[in-house]
């Protein structure tokens, strides 16, 4: 009998679609490195990466019936990674920004305070380029960097970060240009 | 630094984007050539690629977690999994400690619910088995003797037939016809 470690993601979803658990935890396995990294890569925190992540597969698995296989599983299950963490980053922000009517309106104070909320595991930042970089991504509108990170960090092609962010591939490609642009110039002293 | 800002923001602004995608390898096969021929010609945009091929792989780096982390990673996954189908099927759960003595407690309120049904609702249930068959409205049934009364009206009706038939040979009666059916009419 075939092994189902061996099987495709068609496969195992559709017979997870049949009630067969174990064919699930195979794909959990599959893309719990590639969830995890996405959600840390938006985060920049272990411990929200990690919940984060363990939830988009609860919620794939919760909603396995509805998928329709009109796109591939990791476009599909990217998307709920992906929207979790912008979620998170919402409330966050939103919660930063209380923070901020506090303090005032001084352009430096808010700047130290948006850089400590998105980066308060400080053994993952290894030196000023990389702390820039956060603060830029960060900084920058969530699609451009959604669009950055899928492809940049990733690895995705620009035809499924299309998929993933439900948009056409032309304005996925504006977003990747304006990001790197961004963060090109962010980073021009480190040149 | 001042000179390597100015070379930035000088950059070919028409390619820049295509330079993003050729970095990528994104570009389609016209758009590469076209890159390719500008980049050979434009050595701002070389310097941009250069600082591409530099820079976003180091931001790419992401952190290595040990095997350890990974398995427990796995195992919380997979827990929270069944708790969330455990939560999912909540019933489940309820009935399978209570598998052994369920059934047999179901079946014995069963038939005490049936013989309590059978002793106390007897009286209801012969009415019911004995119930009338369709009634009829009174106003609908028709009294024999009413029936009757109609059967005699119908000849009375044909007897104006007969009366005109016949007064071309016999003189005609004190009492006519007419006056006979109100007659008839009244005692009904």
């Amino acid at each position: 009998m075939d092994d189902p470690q061996n099987f495709g993601d068609e496969k195992l979803v559709a017979l997870c679609q049949q009630g067969q658990k174990e064919c699930f935890e195979i794909l959990v396995r599959r893309y719990m490195t590639k969830a995890f990294h996405i959600a840390f890569d938006f985060t920049r925190d272990t411990e929200t990466a990690k919940d984060l992540s363990q939830d988009a597969f609860m919620r794939a698995y919760a909603n396995i019936k509805q998928f329709d296989g009109r796109s591939s599983f990791y476009t599909w299950f990217y998307r709920i990674v992906v929207n979790l963490c912008l979620d998170h980053a919402r409330r966050r922000k939103r919660v930063s920004w209380q923070s901020l009517d506090d303090l005032g309106d001084e352009p430096g104070e808010q700047q130290q305070l948006a850089d400590s909320t998105f980066a308060p595991d400080q053994e993952a930042i290894a030196g000023e380029t990389k702390r820039k970089v956060n603060a830029t991504l960060h900084g920058m509108p969530k699609k451009q960097r959604t669009a950055f990170l899928l492809r940049n960090h990733q690895g995705l092609s620009i035809a499924d970060i299309a998929q993933v962010m439900k948009t056409t591939e032309g304005t996925v490609r504006v977003y990747l240009h304006r990001a790197v642009a961004a963060l090109r110039q962010s980073l021009v002293e480190f040149v | 630094m001042t000179d390597r800002l100015k070379e930035l923001e000088s950059a070919c602004k028409d390619y820049e984007e295509d330079l993003v995608l050729h970095y990528y390898g994104e570009n389609s096969e016209a758009d590469g050539k076209r890159v390719t021929e500008h980049l050979a010609a434009c050595g701002r945009c070389r310097l941009f690629v250069d600082d591409l091929r530099r820079l976003l792989p180091q931001m790419a780096k992401s952190e290595e977690m040990p095997q350890s982390f990974w398995d427990s990673y796995y195992r919380e996954t997979v827990a929270k999994l069944a708790e969330q189908e455990e939560r999912k099927f909540w019933w489940r759960s309820w009935l399978v400690p209570a598998q052994g003595w369920l059934v047999p407690a179901f079946g014995t309120a069963g038939v005490v619910v049936l013989v309590i049904g059978l002793l106390f609702g007897k009286g209801n249930l012969d009415s019911f088995m004995e119930r009338s068959p369709v009634k009829i409205p009174q106003e609908i049934l028709v009294d024999s003797n009413q029936l009757e009364f109609f059967k005699s009206m119908d000849i009375l009706e044909s007897l104006d037939h007969l009366e005109q038939q016949d007064g071309t040979k016999s003189q005609p009666n004190s009492t006519t016809h007419t006056d006979r059916t109100r007659y008839y009419r009244g005692v009904a």
